[in-house]
């Protein structure tokens, strides 16, 4: 293995071998000499093929062709076996030829012995009736094609004309500004789905337009004769696309049982079905009612696949044609796709529901005949969906242009802001995560349910609470996931002394409180702490105002405290009181508030009415130190409120009496 | 995204996104110009044939400068640079801007096709570059308007002259600057197939054409 072999390389034999001795030895063909070799090449040649190269050539030919006919008759004179014998044989030929040719031109160009004349060529005869028959037979057959065509069209405008019916073509027309049709082979197909528009929904809409036969026509006109004409088209939906459907969506208490057994597919926007398999209908409500189903079910389709994919703490559930999220504890929200075919089935006739046509936001006042009030189609959250899914379809197809103007088309401002403003891996993977359908729709629901504990625990509150008045003012302008309210907290009649004012910001799941002092406190969705707070600041309100009172009156404050260390434990925040002393010195009101027991006032009178000379306290002077506060029967008072009550103890103490 | 897991560096994202040729660094270019009377026209043309212009046209108004960074031997050509910012959208990044000679290739190339890198820079790039060397070669602004059709960008702008004082910017020339390109990586030469198709629409309004800037150089100027 590890010896090297040597290799020797040799070229083949070139020779051919003639032949062998008997004694072994090979006897080689000689190679071809030169002269040999160009022999067998020049054999190759083929005269027949290559004629332009030779005339060129005459001219030399003529000088030496004698040279090289005395060359061949050198070599002995073996005809057939020479090869270059073929060779001059055909240049002999060639230069014969060209040479005879050459001299006739040049005797037919000195005019002299020869002449060249032209030959008239051999006329055809003409036969002019063949001619004539031939053109005529192709004209009638251009003439009967043409007259077939205008035959139609004089057809169908004579009877447009006698019997008053409605143009196709002026249908058409109307229906191509309307919708996109496109002719493909015989015939005319449209596209109502909303693919231009950004979505990318796989579900195609194709519709078919023909000619509406003509009897159809004439007996829809004859049924009704006072109406308007029924078109010449007839369009042709798809059948999954047929009949009428819309999105239900409802916020209900949660049931007990996991599926609501039937769907309220009531026909709200049905149009009224004529006879016959609704062909009658009009192609623009066809059309637009086609559409509409595709829309819903593009958007049901997003959202169930949406609810599967989704994580939420309480799992959504798709079943059938519904979806149910949970929006709060106890509140749940089904989202259904009600899909009337125009078919008689079972459901849209058992389900009679008596349509409420205006949603009541606030407590609606059950009717026995409803089912259940709460299952009522929600219709501002369907718009929002139906918004939400257009949003979707135009940041498809609107991307945001660059700016500058060089910069790359495609990234939205937020993602070319990344790179300058050095975002790092968490924000850039924030950036590319969007809310879905059901997520937004789902935070919708809960804000409205939000805003609704809130307007019914302020309304009830207002409702209880007389002595300040609890007004509160919702901002106009809102968006559908945040509202604001400003509360204001005043005595009547002494607004301008002192009013309490605090925010309440009503977000989806949480509210957030800002009040007087400063402090942002955020509540959760409980109604509870909304009135808690309420009720605290209500009372933090009556001291303060009380306070306020009592500068306009002159009395002075000695003391107070918002928190309260003495006294029972409060359930509800803490107690709080002030210390007030007339302008005289002598009189003095101690007031302790409390949001769950309330107000109590009590007053004391500085020298005291009560001093009696004892043998421990013997002077006269330690009268001046006050009496015992005795407390005021409030409720037994004059006085329109607290404020009130408390201004006339003010000054009824304030008199000089 | 597991917690435990190496993160992966700048440089390995770079070389990966390298080697799966999808950074835009190929620009395919045509450029054409139109007199102003005939921009209007133009202007209709393009709305009805790009994407999405329901609203009207997006309006654009950039200044760019010129860089130049000269070798200190002064032998090589000096690399240009251009940044460009846009004045009606001032919270946008500046653009850094490379553009490298055009790939003279073979002829029956449908478009001009020269390397492009486009980086956001924030507003310290032009000190940045200062301090790097680069000098100011010249500067304009540009105003017009911007359309799309799919991946090709269409932009009809009139340039403009900066002047020093507060005066309006003049415009050099009476026409309208029209130019169609298409950022994209290396190898799709399949786009200048359709830039072609798209340019040939707008045929009898608007002519546009590779321009060879080297033989543009030799033209005298009047």
């Amino acid at each position: 293995m590890a010896n090297s072999v040597n290799i020797s390389i040799e070229a083949p034999i070139e020779n051919q071998i003639q032949e062998i001795t008997y004694d072994g030895q090979e006897i080689y063909q000689a190679p071809l000499s030169m002269s040999e070799n160009l022999a067998r090449l020049a054999q190759k040649i083929d005269f027949a093929k290559s004629d332009d190269e030779f005339c060129n050539i005459k001219k030399e030919g003529e000088s030496s062709s004698e040279v090289k006919s005395e060359e061949d008759k050198e070599p002995g004179y073996q005809s057939s076996l020479w090869p270059w014998d073929s060779v001059r044989n055909k240049l002999r030929n060639a230069l014969t030829e060209v040479c005879v040719l050459a001299d006739v031109l040049s005797i037919a160009k000195e005019k002299r012995y020869m002449v060249l004349d032209p030959i008239q060529p051999d006329s055809i005869e003409s036969r002019p009736m063949v001619q004539v028959y031939g053109r005529k037979k192709a004209l009638s057959a251009a003439g009967a094609v043409l007259l077939n065509g205008v035959e139609r069209l004089r057809a169908s405008e004579t009877m447009r004309m006698t019997r008053n019916m409605p143009d196709f073509h002026i249908d058409l027309l109307r229906l191509r500004q309307n919708w996109r049709l496109k002719k493909v082979s015989n015939t005319i197909v449209g596209d109502l789905s909303y693919r231009t528009a950004g979505s990318k929904y796989s579900q195609t809409g194709v519709f078919e337009v023909t000619k509406a036969p003509e009897e159809q026509i004439a007996q829809a006109m004859s049924m009704n004769a006072a109406g308007p004409t029924p078109s010449a088209l007839r369009v042709t939906v798809p059948p999954e696309l047929q009949g009428v459907a819309f999105i239900s969506v409802v916020c209900q208490k949660e049931q007990e049982e996991v599926v609501t057994a039937t769907l309220s597919s009531s026909a709200l926007n049905c149009p009224g079905t004529l006879p016959g398999d609704g062909a009658e209908l009009h192609w623009q409500q066809k059309l637009e009612a086609a559409q509409n189903v595709l829309f819903c079910k593009e958007l049901f389709a997003r959202m169930a696949a949406e609810a599967v994919q989704l994580d939420a703490s309480i799992p959504h559930m798709v079943v059938g044609n519904q979806i149910m999220a949970t929006v709060l504890p106890g509140i749940q929200l089904l989202i259904g796709l009600c899909h009337n075919n125009g078919q008689n089935n079972n459901n849209s006739e058992a389900v009679k529901t008596k349509v409420v046509t205006s949603v009541s936001r606030c407590a609606p006042s059950p009717q026995p005949e409803e089912r259940a009030n709460k299952n009522e189609h929600d219709h501002v959250l369907e718009h929002s969906l139906h918004q939400l899914l257009r949003a979707v379809h135009h940041a498809h197809t609107h991307h945001p242009f660059p700016h500058p103007a060089t910069g790359p088309l495609g990234p939205s401002k937020r993602r070319s802001l990344a790179g300058p403003m050095a975002a790092d891996r968490y924000e850039l993977l924030d950036m590319s995560k969007e809310q879905s359908l059901l997520e937004q729709i789902i935070q919708q629901a809960q804000h409205f349910f939000m805003r609704r504990r809130s307007e019914y625990v302020l309304d009830t509150i207002a409702k209880e609470v007389k002595d300040p008045l609890i007004v509160s003012h919702w901002n106009a302008l809102n968006s559908p996931t945040q509202s604001c309210v400003k509360i204001n907290i005043m005595a009547y009649g002494y607004d301008a002394v002192c009013r309490t004012s605090l925010v309440v910001h009503v977000g989806e799941k949480t509210l957030k409180c800002i009040c007087r002092d400063g402090k942002v406190r955020h509540l959760s969705y409980e109604l509870q702490e909304l009135r808690d707070l309420i009720y605290c600041q209500i009372y933090q309100h009556q001291m303060t105002a009380v306070q306020a009172v009592g500068r306009c009156m002159g009395w002075q404050l000695l003391a107070s405290s918002s928190h309260l260390g003495s006294g029972p434990v409060e359930p509800l925040g803490n107690a709080s009181s002030c210390l007030l002393a007339s302008p005289n010195g002598d009189r003095m009101i101690a007031i302790r508030c409390e949001p769950s027991v309330g107000i109590q006032v009590f007053i004391a009178q500085s020298p005291r009415k009560d001093f009696f000379v004892s043998e421990l306290v013997q002077d006269k002077k330690w009268e001046n130190l006050g009496g015992a506060f005795k407390e005021v029967k409030l409720e037994k008072m004059e006085g329109k409120n607290f404020l009130n009550k408390m201004e006339l103890l003010m000054a009824c103490l304030s008199s000089p009496s | 995204m597991a917690v435990n897991a190496a993160p992966i560096t700048a440089t390995d994202s770079l070389s990966q996104a390298l080697k799966a040729n999808i950074i835009p660094n190929q620009e395919y270019l045509l450029q054409g110009s139109v007199l102003d009377s005939a921009v209007e026209v133009l202007l209709h043309r393009l709305r009805g044939l790009c994407d999405n212009v329901d609203a009207g046209p997006e309006t654009f108004d950039d200044q760019e400068v010129c860089f130049s960074l000269r070798d200190p031997n002064q032998q090589s050509t000096p690399l240009t640079l251009r940044v460009r910012k846009a004045l009606d959208a001032r919270d946008m990044p500046y653009q850094l801007r490379y553009i490298g000679q055009p790939d003279l290739g073979d002829k029956n190339r449908p478009t001009v096709v020269r390397s492009s890198l486009d980086i956001a820079c924030s507003g310290m790039l032009i000190e940045f570059l200062n301090e790097l060397g680069c000098r100011i070669e010249f500067e304009y602004s540009v105003k017009g308007y911007m359309f799309r059709k799919g991946r090709m960008k269409i932009t009809v702008a009139k340039v403009f002259k900066i002047s020093q004082s507060s005066m309006p910017p003049e415009p050099i020339s009476q026409s309208y600057l029209v130019e169609l390109s298409v950022l994209a990586p290396q190898g799709q030469d399949a786009i200048g197939e359709d830039m072609r198709a798209f340019a040939d629409q707008l045929r009898p309004l608007v002519q546009l054409d590779k321009i060879d800037y080297k033989r543009l150089g030799h033209m005298s100027v009047t």
